[in-house]
């Protein structure tokens, strides 16, 4: 069973916002609510400063902090390393969400349910029938899976991961730049090991010890 | 033409609790706001009444007073887990959080407080029920319920200023400190006076005790990380000072630190004990407040 | 999450073109019961590439058809009264209405002087639909030279300068480094391969690639943002003063190191031609064509002589031709070099003296003079350093010098259009198999290439500046734009008066444009557009239109609109710079048209058809695509929508697999090696010695004279070699308007349409600067200012802007910058209302403020900064 992660190369990354907003449309996400970020900082002093560009989203740790911290077992680690809800399960404690060290989850209740993209002038069709398309409960905590909807298909119809569009991530295709590598961190061949070992990959707060599977090589 | 200039910043980067601009989020120390703001305020609420509740019913098995573990008693579970629920906003999935004691702090808290709730039904009902051995096994329950909340945040390594090691034994006191001061007040209100003078020595020792877990707990927490050190400047230069100050200061300390003096040669008072009582439990709340809502995030870079 | 599949009975993917911005990305849309619902890039077209990509505003394109803020039927405005806070009280009409109101005004005005009739084109939302037709579509009513279009408010980043020399030197549009050989890259305040830009995320693509690879990329510009922020190194540099550092580096490679590409300045250049002692060239008597000196043979000949061997051209040296003293311009500018030292360089820009002697020397360095390489089997000079500029350090009123001299850098050491080098977009567009729509520049005047297709414009051949002006931009005038910007300038009626140009405006037929708050002062463009009867197509009312618009009528959006020409001539505009495939994306419609929005192409022919133009205008495009087959053209008296014209061209264009790339939605072909490294290839000349502005010169001096013609204009700028102009905004610093407001293009945003998109706009709060006005943090310190304080900017005419700030390391210490054209305010747009601050309305209008040889407004302007006081 493969382990999925990514390697992000901030190198390549122009911070157009492509992950973000496609990740939105993918799973129909409601204003304020983003699985996919980009965050901009700054170091150094004038004038040899350097811009900081980081895209952020689940790390999909396999020590994952939310899990620990969810009473029923509804956020879980799969097999294959992605961090999941059970939304038959949660029961909107929100204890994962305070407890994750990347703050990539969100709460959904009625308020976000009820955002509209044009505030007070309606729901728009496509927010309409993203609710149908891609319903999330009431009460339970929402976050990125990684795809997993389109891995599943994906592969079903013999498609790689990370390779195949319809088997990746809807933020590594849209990337224009390439930035976003998806693969199987067990094999020690697929492109992201091999990135993760050539380039050095280094996971966000590692101190934490939860073992993101989300890798960043500059 | 263009809107108010005081829209501006309404207009671009409205508020979304953390007092950050949206561009700022875990670029700067990012607090943490799901544990207090909105909804979130409801587990405040729940987290000081398990607390308190608690702390009454553990003050009163020393005394084997039945009115108080009564009253403690249905604090925790009824006030407590009616706040609970509000905070879950689902009572009928609320019963999940049995299934992972293994690893999660609530689930072993929704553990502990239901066997409290058996044991200290028992004890209130049953003849014999204060004895050594239920009263020390009600009195860890209790403990574990005092410090539950404050576990419960103890436990989440991503958010340092709870994470302190400052934590519990604040926690401890402060949930013997309040329950104290409530039994307290009920003795007096059922006209024990002798008791209720008898326990202003206590009252003395766990205020001290509490001071002192206080200044620990800032002075810890402050030296304990860099994150948490942000955490405590937020309480105490940051948009929380006032309420640090006047809340937890003020009312909390300063206040019942007058009001012991005052009774100090052990002439009790019950509207000073009454007054110190809403002293202690707007202090305890405020407390409470600032270190919720201080708690902030290490940015991600 | 289930997919609740029993409701839905419809989910499919339509390829189309991205539409907004002016790249023209390939994009398909996924529809899901005839609503879409997302948007990817196009793995199989070349555009695409392996990556696929769209940027985060092309993903977010979709709220173009989802905002309930289009407008679904024409408006006509019943309050007479115009201008900025004014309610228009539109009422709704219908378009049988609009249309009979507008081409009955037209045929008025048109009896008198069909100049009087304004057109736009639609840079706000550019690539949506064809980009140029609407060029030639004015010219059927009558419109001469291109005069009279105004360009639609995209000043912020169109570059009347750089397009100039892009057409002069490349044939093209604009330039780009060849990412895929290039190891040096110079960028002059110009995002390509970082966000902006033509081809903007094609170009992403590749640099991404070569960043990997190692090439080493030196952004000069005033703040490391967008372009600086990713460079290997960020030169922070005063706006408006790159000529000088590229100057001091063209003199450091011929005076300093002496190491050119001799071969390349002898056969590619006009460096060879020889000139008199005032700097014209010598002609031959007869062909007039210039002179050159063969080395080998000791002859003056004429340039193209046959005989003369590449390496016998002569570029130094002093000779006599009929007894006048001549010399190859080469040494001209050996000479002139000579006096930009470094130490004069940094004292004008702000960069170290060390910095541009170690960019001039890596520039040498990197370049592998005489060096080869082999690519497909063909063997080509192989220069792997690009120096590139765009809007940012063109937009100037010093702008064509700033071009030239980064280009110069690039000519001495031979790297135009060669492998590694400075791209022009792709000069020629071979057919499509089995087609026959070709583009393929020619070789005019003095071996000057003309490029197979230019915007407005044509660079080439030049024209000398003459009055009486026919047309508001007074094209005549001001020859070398691309698209006039005089209609704005504050002195506008003086200009025509003078000038001689009678079309006083009456009216504006314009597409999308928001030119009175993305130009320049506000006020100014009001004044000068307001007794306009103005038309505008779009997809909401924008403030152009609730300030001075009568008649608004709805348009479609890309995702509605069937246009198979939108991307047709990509090759010149949005294709791949380097090394790959062309191709080209069709606008297929995803989803019906909002309300009774309909496409401008075909109000377009419906307009025409009532006013009695539209077989002028057919013609017109029998004769742009160069339709040959009689059953193909459209012929007098037909009236065909723009889809049923495509039927017919779509034929013509990719003749037998017309129906394959109208059902993949593209089209993409092979585009040969030459074809890619065209330049030892063509037997063309760059004209880098700028002969032409010397007789320009004259001219403008004697009509001048003899007009009385009193605004100030910088003439000493008609000079054939880049020298160093002050720019205006620098002139007007002094102890209280003491910092330079500079604008710059964000990545997220296509000047002002992109504010009114939700997915846009909430990202944009997550951007530090995307909202906020710049400063550098030692500055704002000083000045007593921190992030979150609202500030006024406030240049010497009193106009004024406010905002948020926001303080960085990485900007001039001496700057204010500001993304763009926010500061918007229109009703009809709610998302973008109160959104950034506009940097346009700074921009002061009076005609020294423009580049006098392009007429190109000057883009910084002094400002003065101060807290607001009501906090």
């Amino acid at each position: 069973m493969p382990r999925w992660g990514m390697v992000i190369d901030v190198k390549r990354c122009i911070a157009c916002w492509g992950c973000t907003i496609a990740c939105k449309e993918e799973h129909f996400l409601p204003p304020g609510v983003f699985w996919n970020r980009i965050l901009i900082g700054e170091t150094g002093k004038f004038p040899s400063s350097r811009k900081l560009i980081y895209p952020i989203l689940c790390n999909h740790c396999s020590d994952a902090a939310c899990v620990e911290a969810c009473p029923t077992g509804a956020t879980y680690v799969r097999v294959d390393g992605i961090v999941a809800v059970d939304d038959k399960k949660c029961v909107g404690c929100r204890a994962c969400l305070v407890s994750c060290p990347y703050q990539q989850r969100t709460y959904y209740d009625q308020t976000v349910k009820d955002r509209e993209y044009f505030p007070g002038q309606g729901k728009t069709a496509m927010e309409l029938i993203g609710e149908k398309l891609y319903p999330f409960k009431l009460g339970t905590v929402i976050k990125c899976n990684f795809c997993m909807e389109r891995l599943e298909e994906g592969m079903k119809k013999g498609l790689v991961p990370g390779r195949d569009e319809d088997a990746s991530p809807a933020c590594v295709n849209i990337c224009p730049v390439n930035a976003r590598i998806f693969g199987d961190l067990d094999d020690p061949d697929s492109v992201v090991s091999r990135l993760i070992m050539e380039k050095k990959g280094k996971q966000l707060k590692k101190e934490f010890g939860t073992e993101p599977a989300v890798y960043y090589i500059d | 033409m263009k809107d108010k200039i005081d829209d501006l910043e309404k207009n671009m980067f409205p508020s979304d609790g953390t007092g950050l601009k949206p561009y700022e989020w875990m670029v700067r120390p990012t607090a943490q706001t799901q544990w207090i703001d909105d909804k979130g305020l409801f587990l405040w609420l729940a987290f000081f009444s398990s607390e308190i509740g608690a702390g009454l019913y553990f003050m009163s098995l020393f005394h084997e007073y039945r009115p108080g573990i009564i009253l403690g008693w249905l604090i925790t579970l009824i006030l407590g887990g009616t706040i609970h629920v509000l905070y879950l906003g689902n009572p009928f999935r609320a019963w999940r959080m049995i299934m992972k004691p293994n690893t999660s702090e609530l689930s072993r808290g929704v553990w502990i407080i239901g066997i409290f709730a058996l044991l200290g039904f028992f004890q209130m009902t049953s003849q014999g029920g204060f004895n050594i051995v239920f009263n020390f096994i009600m009195g860890i329950l209790c403990l574990l319920i005092i410090s539950h909340g404050f576990v419960t945040m103890n436990v989440i390594r991503a958010l340092p200023a709870w994470s302190s090691t400052m934590v519990l034994p604040l926690s401890l006191i402060s949930g013997i400190w309040v329950g104290s001061q409530l039994l307290q007040m009920m003795f007096v209100m059922g006209g024990s006076g002798v008791l209720a003078s008898g326990m202003e020595v206590w009252a003395k020792v766990f205020f001290l005790i509490y001071l002192i877990c206080v200044l620990l707990y800032v002075w810890g927490t402050y030296h304990a990380d860099k994150i948490a050190k942000e955490s405590i400047v937020i309480q105490l230069k940051g948009k929380l000072s006032q309420i640090f100050y006047i809340g937890v200061g003020g009312v909390g300390l300063v206040i019942p630190a007058l009001l012991i003096l005052i009774m100090w040669e052990g002439n009790i008072n019950g509207f000073l004990l009454f007054l110190r009582l809403i002293a202690v439990l707007v202090g305890d709340l405020a407390l409470r407040y600032t270190i919720m809502k201080s708690a902030v995030y290490k940015p991600l870079f | 999450m289930t997919y609740k599949t029993d409701e839905i009975w419809e989910d499919k993917w339509v390829n189309t073109t991205c539409g907004v911005c002016y790249c023209g990305c390939g994009a398909k849309v996924r529809v899901v019961n005839g609503v879409p619902v997302k948007i990817e890039g196009i793995k199989e077209s070349t555009m695409g590439g392996d990556g696929a990509g769209l940027c985060g505003k092309g993903a977010a394109g979709l709220m173009y058809y989802h905002d309930p803020n289009r407008i679904k039927k024409p408006l006509r405005r019943t309050n007479p009264e115009k201008g900025i806070g004014v309610d228009p009280m539109w009422k709704e009409i219908e378009w049988e209405e609009a249309l009979e109101e507008i081409s009955t005004r037209m045929k008025k005005i048109m009896e008198d002087d069909p100049n009087k009739i304004l057109f736009t084109n639609q840079t706000m939302r550019a690539s949506d639909g064809p980009h140029n037709h609407a060029y030639f579509y004015a010219q059927a009513f009558g419109v001469k030279n291109n005069g009279n279009f105004i360009i639609g408010g995209g000043s912020l980043h169109c570059g009347n300068a750089a397009h100039m020399l892009g057409g002069l030197i490349h044939g093209a549009w604009s330039i780009a480094p060849d990412w895929r050989y290039t190891k040096y890259v110079l960028k002059w305040g110009s995002s390509k391969g970082t966000g902006s830009g033509h081809s903007a995320m094609t170009n992403a693509r590749l640099r991404a690639d070569a960043i990997r690879r190692g090439t080493r990329e030196v952004v000069f510009d005033p703040m490391g943002n967008f372009a600086g922020g990713k460079a290997t190194e960020w030169v922070p540099i005063l706006p408006g003063t790159d000529t000088a550092v590229g100057l001091a580096i063209a003199n450091y490679i011929l005076n300093t190191r002496g190491e050119i590409d001799e071969l390349y300045l002898k056969a590619k250049t006009n460096f060879v031609y020889l000139i008199r002692e005032d700097g014209t060239f010598i002609r031959h008597e007869k062909s007039n064509k210039p002179l050159v000196f063969d080395g080998k043979e000791g002859k003056i000949k004429e340039f193209d002589d046959n005989s003369i061997a590449h390496e016998d051209f002569s570029l130094y040296g002093e000779y006599e031709y009929k007894g006048e003293k001549v010399r190859p311009c080469f040494e001209a500018l050996k000479q002139h070099l000579k006096q930009f030292t470094p130490q004069w360089a940094s004292q004008i820009s702000t960069v170290p003296v060390g910095t541009i002697l170690k960019v001039a020397k890596d520039w040498v360095d990197n370049a592998q003079i005489g060096s080869t390489i082999t690519i497909e089997g063909q063997s080509f000079p192989y220069r792997p350093v690009a120096s590139v500029t765009f809007r940012g350090s063109q937009g100037h009123s010093n702008g064509i010098h700033q071009v030239a001299a980064i280009d110069l850098m690039s000519q001495l050491v031979g790297a135009e259009d060669v492998p590694g080098g400075t791209m022009g977009w792709p000069s020629k567009r071979r057919k499509y198999p089995g087609g026959q729509y070709e583009r393929m520049p020619r070789i005019g005047e003095d071996g000057v290439l003309i490029p197979a297709v230019f915007y407005s414009h044509d660079p080439w051949p030049v024209h000398i500046p003459s009055v009486p002006c026919d047309n508001n931009g007074c094209v005549d005038f001001w020859t070398h734009c691309t698209l006039s910007h005089i209609p704005y300038v504050k002195e506008r009626d003086y200009i025509h008066e003078k000038f001689g140009m009678g079309a006083k405006p009456e009216m504006i037929f314009g597409i999308a444009a928001n030119f009175i708050i993305s130009q320049s002062d506000w006020d100014v463009a009001v004044e000068n557009f307001k007794d306009c009867f103005v038309v505008q197509m779009d997809l909401w009312v924008n403030e152009t239109d609730q300030a001075i618009g009568d008649i608004i009528l709805p348009d479609v959006s890309y995702l509605e609109k069937d246009c198979w020409s939108s991307e047709i001539d990509a090759f010149f505009f949005s294709g791949s710079p380097s090394n790959e495939d062309w191709f080209v994306h069709l606008q297929q419609p995803v989803a019906e048209p909002i309300g009774e929005s309909r496409f401008f192409m075909d109000v377009y022919i419906d307009v025409a058809q009532r006013v009695g133009v539209l077989d002028k205008f057919n013609e017109s495009l029998n004769n742009y695509y160069g339709v040959t087959d009689e059953a193909l053209k459209i012929k007098p008296g037909e009236v065909l929508n723009w889809k049923q014209i495509g039927e017919r061209y779509m034929r013509w264009v990719y003749g037998d697999d017309k129906e394959k790339v109208e059902k993949q939605g593209y089209a993409t072909w092979h585009k040969p090696i030459e074809d890619v490294y065209w330049r030892w290839n063509t037997q063309s000349r760059c004209p880098v010695y700028m002969e032409f502005l010397l007789h320009d010169r004259r001219a403008v001096e004697k009509i001048i004279e003899d007009t009385g013609f009193e605004l100030e204009m910088e003439l000493d700028q008609y000079t054939p070699m880049p020298d160093w102009f002050v720019p205006t905004s620098h002139k007007e610093l002094d102890s209280e308007y003491d910092l330079l407001a500079f604008s710059y293009r964000d990545i997220l945003h296509t000047n002002n349409t992109t504010f009114q998109n939700p997915y846009v706009d909430e990202v944009s709060k997550m951007c530090p600067y995307t909202f906020t006005i710049t400063l550098n943090r030692a500055l704002a310190d000083e000045r007593g200012l921190a992030d979150g304080d609202i500030i006024w900017l406030e240049n010497r005419y009193g106009v004024k802007e406010n905002g948020i700030v926001k303080t960085m390391e990485a900007q001039s210490p001496r700057v204010v910058g500001i993304s763009g054209q926010g500061g918007l305010w229109a009703d009809g747009r709610p998302i973008a209302r109160g959104k950034g601050s506009n940097f346009c309305k700074l921009l002061p209008s009076y005609l020294r403020h423009y580049d006098p040889i392009t007429g190109n407004i000057e883009t910084a302007v002094a400002v003065k900064i101060y807290k607001d006081q009501g906090r």
